[in-house]
């Protein structure tokens, strides 16, 4: 099942299958082509193992385990990263 | 002789240094035969007779036949180990002296390394941070030791008293045992190497900007086998994507000012993310050596990395180096003046998969065909990837390749059912992972660490609010309280300096202007600088030097975003409450321009250390504390409302937080106090010479009797709308110069200082409204002004002035309706 990052609960798994863009524009030189490239490039490939570690309250950002280090993201950006569960 | 010289450009982060004194025995065979010697004597003769490298602060030299007793950490056992290098440094701080159990006492600069016995394996600790009962390896049998020391068991000793001592001598002394990392004192104990690590990062003597651009630039030079060295740190970076300032800067230097030898920095801990930029590093064909840096930290999560492999798989290379004991900083010198030398050895290429490989081949073809600065083949990818930077000077050059490329990352991306720039970051991981797979291995299972356990608190949806609302209230508090009380000092120092002055240039006009204006604008600005700016920035760097202020960032980012900015934003809104100045400028730490300009215009309302005076001495002391509260409470409100405004109107991309979360570490003074001191240079510069000019301008119109007509002309607005005394409406205008002298002014003006008498508890609060909400003062408007150009700079004055003007106005109608009891 492809949920967003948003809603794996702490302490699970799952492995990114895609991200979304803001629908306005899109495509390689979109609105999203910064926060789709800052994405990836801090190694949220499609195909990578994320941990959800825990989530900040009020919808503040959560804290993720990928590839060996700890990256806080904006619930923003959590909810365009798509991941399929790893149970 | 005159040197030659070389770049080395320094990618990635990296620091720190440390000795034993002079004094310091130790057991070493010269010559063949077993001695005790002074490490001075040792080092200083090594010095005398063979030829030397100067590294920063340190002289180096390499002995000729020199042994020491070594311990390995592999058998326990103690063995004769080769010296490789020997030096000494200039040290002025506090040494520290251990003393053990059984009475053996050493002494080494505070940052020296002990090997310790820690949970059942040996650990390499700072001098500072020993505590008595670590257990510490000796030999119980000293000299004479002669060659069958092997066969010496390692018994142990226990750390009984740590003091501090001051340095004797000028000179502090070290070995480097290569392999061992350690090296026994004639008395039994053994203690960790050194250390040189900080003279190449540490050593910048000049701090700037890049040209045209609001990041920092840092380099330095260093002598070294006969070569002047540039180092050039190229700013923090992850990924040599166009997305931010940093990584722009720091590939248009490696391709354009081609340095001969880039340094990449690699964090062994965290190796496969570091990969992925030295694979990107390795596209733009740059000749370069990777520094396997933090191999302790590696070690200490149980990480082991096989250095040799990852060289071959590179095809460039790999210094293993310890940041915090310098290990291997030597070694990563001598390679890359090697490599220099050789003409920079070229690193392997990474190859994408075939279909992405293909299209990347036609285009390489059609760009080696124009004059391009970049690479032709990482040209080619990045525009595969989309790099608007790279497409928009292509474009310029021949816009037909640029049409192609899109036309082949459509292909890609139809192939893969992802966007080509994820397909191509992906490979790219790939491959990093592929390495890490074949060079790491995990020994131990990773067990909480002190920095983990400190991060759980200091994230904890509880106890983490917790702790940063007491880290703020302490910080704010400790700052306040020094500050008033040091400038307080300060000032009356200063001001005795005014009869000898008057004496000088005489009490009459000349001496008037020249004190009233130009000195008391100086001691104006000694007093704000000295007393809050340098406490605040020292105690910045510390926190962001920890590693905590990212966690704060974390906690932060679901309020910020109320007012359309992200966690990081948070940094530069604290820093406001002090000064706003400083924290302008501190706005570079978001990724976009538009993002720091939305953070810069936050900051302008939040009212610094001088508007609370105003607030505190005139509302807080005549009208009541809660009614100073309630104007807290009111602009916090606007704050996140005009936050909100400007969010919505600015054109652009919004971002929102991602960010790193590094392990904590004990902040490293000498980053600190260099990054205090860059920040205070530029402080003054900005600030200086407009308080300065600012008093000047004040004092004139005030002897010249010119504020009548400022009166006059401002009536209107001070009486008919804001409906304050006439006499007001000009500390207002002054107040842009001066915003610590309104209330000063204020009084002069009204001849009073008992406010309450001349003033309504409206009239105060309208003024205090006003002060609060328009534009701090002409520095901050010149802080912005070189951050965002002038018209930006204007715009937000003109926008905070009439908006201030306006709030104002409707306070004091609205109060006047209510009319409260005050």
């Amino acid at each position: 099942m492809r949920v967003p990052l948003t809603f794996l609960k702490a302490g699970e798994t799952g492995i990114v299958t895609f991200i979304t863009v803001p629908s306005r524009g899109g495509g390689p030189r979109g609105r999203g082509w910064g926060l789709r490239k800052r994405l990836v490039d801090m190694g949220l490939t499609p195909g990578t193992r994320v941990t959800v570690i825990k989530s900040a309250p009020f919808r503040g950002p959560m804290e993720i385990l990928v590839r060996g280090s700890r990256l806080a993201l904006g619930r923003g950006m959590a909810e365009r990263v798509y991941v399929e569960i790893d149970r | 002789m005159t040197e030659k010289k070389l770049r080395i450009a320094l990618a990635g982060n990296a620091n720190v240094g440390k000795s034993l004194t002079g004094e310091s025995e130790v057991l070493i065979q010269r010559e063949g035969r077993w001695e005790i010697a002074r490490l001075r004597d040792i080092v200083e003769h090594t010095l005398a007779s063979q030829p030397s490298a100067r590294l920063g602060d340190s002289e180096i030299s390499t002995p000729n036949s020199l042994f020491v007793v070594s311990l390995d950490p592999e058998t326990m056992r103690a063995v004769k180990a080769k010296v490789s290098k020997v030096l000494r440094h200039r040290e002025t701080r506090r040494l520290v002296r251990v003393r053990t159990r059984s009475g053996r006492v050493v002494t080494a600069t505070r940052d020296h390394n002990f090997i310790v016995m820690l949970n059942g394996e040996l650990r390499v600790v700072e001098g500072e941070h020993l505590s008595p009962g670590d257990r510490i390896p000796i030999l119980e049998e000293t000299p004479p030791v002669p060659e069958g020391i092997s066969s010496t068991k390692i018994s142990w000793d226990v750390v009984e008293r740590i003091e501090e001592v001051n340095p004797k001598g000028e000179y502090v002394y070290d070995l480097v045992v290569e392999g061992y990392e350690n090296f026994m004192l004639a008395n039994g104990l053994f203690v960790h190497n050194s250390v040189i690590f900080n003279q190449l990062t540490g050593l910048h003597q000049h701090i700037g900007n890049w040209p045209g651009k609001t990041v920092e630039k840092a380099e330095g030079t260093l002598h070294f086998k006969g070569y002047e060295i540039d180092i050039i740190d190229l700013p923090g970076i992850y990924s040599l994507s166009t997305f931010s300032l940093e990584e722009l800067i720091s590939r248009e230097y490696i391709a354009v000012e081609k340095p001969d030898i880039v340094i990449n920095v690699v964090d062994a801990s965290v190796l496969e993310r570091n990969l992925f930029f030295t694979l990107q590093l390795m596209e733009l064909e740059t000749p370069m050596v990777i520094a396997l840096n933090q191999m302790d930290i590696a070690a200490k999560k149980g990480i082991k990395i096989d250095c040799k492999k990852l060289e071959k798989l590179l095809g460039v290379p790999v210094v293993p180096t310890v940041a915090i004991t310098g290990r291997g900083i030597y070694q990563l010198l001598e390679k890359a003046v090697e490599a220099a030398e050789k003409g920079g050895i070229k690193p392997l290429r990474i190859e994408y998969g075939e279909e992405v490989e293909e299209r990347i081949r036609k285009l390489t073809d059609l760009i080696e065909k124009i004059e391009f600065k970049y690479p032709a083949r990482w040209t080619a990818i990045k525009l595969l990837e989309g790099d608007r930077e790279v497409e928009r000077e292509i474009q310029k050059i021949k816009p037909e390749i640029v049409q192609t490329a899109r036309r082949l990352s459509k292909e890609i991306e139809k192939i893969h059912g992802h966007p080509c720039s994820t397909v191509i970051t992906s490979e790219r991981y790939e491959v990093a992972g592929r390495i890490v797979r074949e060079v790491q291995q995990i020994v131990t299972p990773i067990k909480p660490s002190l920095s983990e356990r400190i991060h759980e608190i200091t994230t904890h949806r509880v106890l983490g609010y917790l702790v940063m609302g007491l880290v703020l209230l302490a910080v704010f508090y400790s700052i306040f309280a020094f500050g008033d009380y040091a400038s307080g000092i300060l000032e009356d120092l200063l001001y005795g300096l005014e009869p000898p002055f008057k004496a000088i240039f005489g009490e009459g006009l000349l001496g008037d202007l020249l004190w009233g204006g130009v000195m008391e604008g100086l001691i104006a600005g000694i007093t704000i600088v000295l007393p809050y700016i340098v406490p605040f920035y020292l105690i910045l760097y510390m926190l962001e030097d920890s590693g905590y202020l990212s966690r704060i960032a974390f906690l932060t980012d679901s309020v910020m975003h109320k007012m359309g900015l992200h966690g990081k934003a948070f940094i530069p809104i604290m820093l406001a409450y002090g000064c706003n100045v400083p924290a302008c400028l501190s706005c570079r730490i978001m990724e976009t321009q538009r993002e720091r300009l939305l953070a810069a215009f936050v900051v302008t309302l939040v009212p610094c250390a001088a508007v609370t005076v105003i607030v505190l001495g005139l509302v807080g002391r005549f009208v009541g504390v809660n009614w100073a509260l309630t104007l807290y409470i009111v602009n916090i409100i606007l704050v996140f409302v005009l936050g909100r405004f400007a969010f919505n109107i600015l054109p652009g991309e919004p971002t929102a937080l991602i960010m790193e979360m590094s392990d904590y570490r004990i902040p490293h003074l000498k980053t600190v106090l260099k990054q205090t001191w860059f920040r205070l240079e530029e402080y003054i510069k900005i600030a200086f010479p407009l308080i300065m000019v600012s008093s000047f301008l004040i004092k004139t119109i005030e002897v010249l009797g010119l504020l009548g007509v400022f009166q006059a002309v401002l009536s209107p607005v001070a009486t008919v709308w804001l409906g304050l005394p006439r006499e007001v409406g000009i500390t207002l205008i002054f107040g842009i110069l001066r915003k610590e002298l309104m209330l000063v002014m204020l009084a002069a003006i009204l001849g009073t200082t008992d406010f309450g008498k001349v003033l309504t508890p409206t009239q105060m609060i309208v003024f205090t409204i006003v002060a609060m909400l328009y534009i701090p003062c002409i520095a901050t408007i010149a802080a912005l002004a070189k951050e965002f150009g002038w018209r930006k700079a204007l715009l937000i004055t003109v926008f905070e002035v009439l908006f201030a003007i306006t709030a104002g106005g409707i306070a004091s109608r609205l109060l006047t309706l209510i009319n409260p009891p005050y």
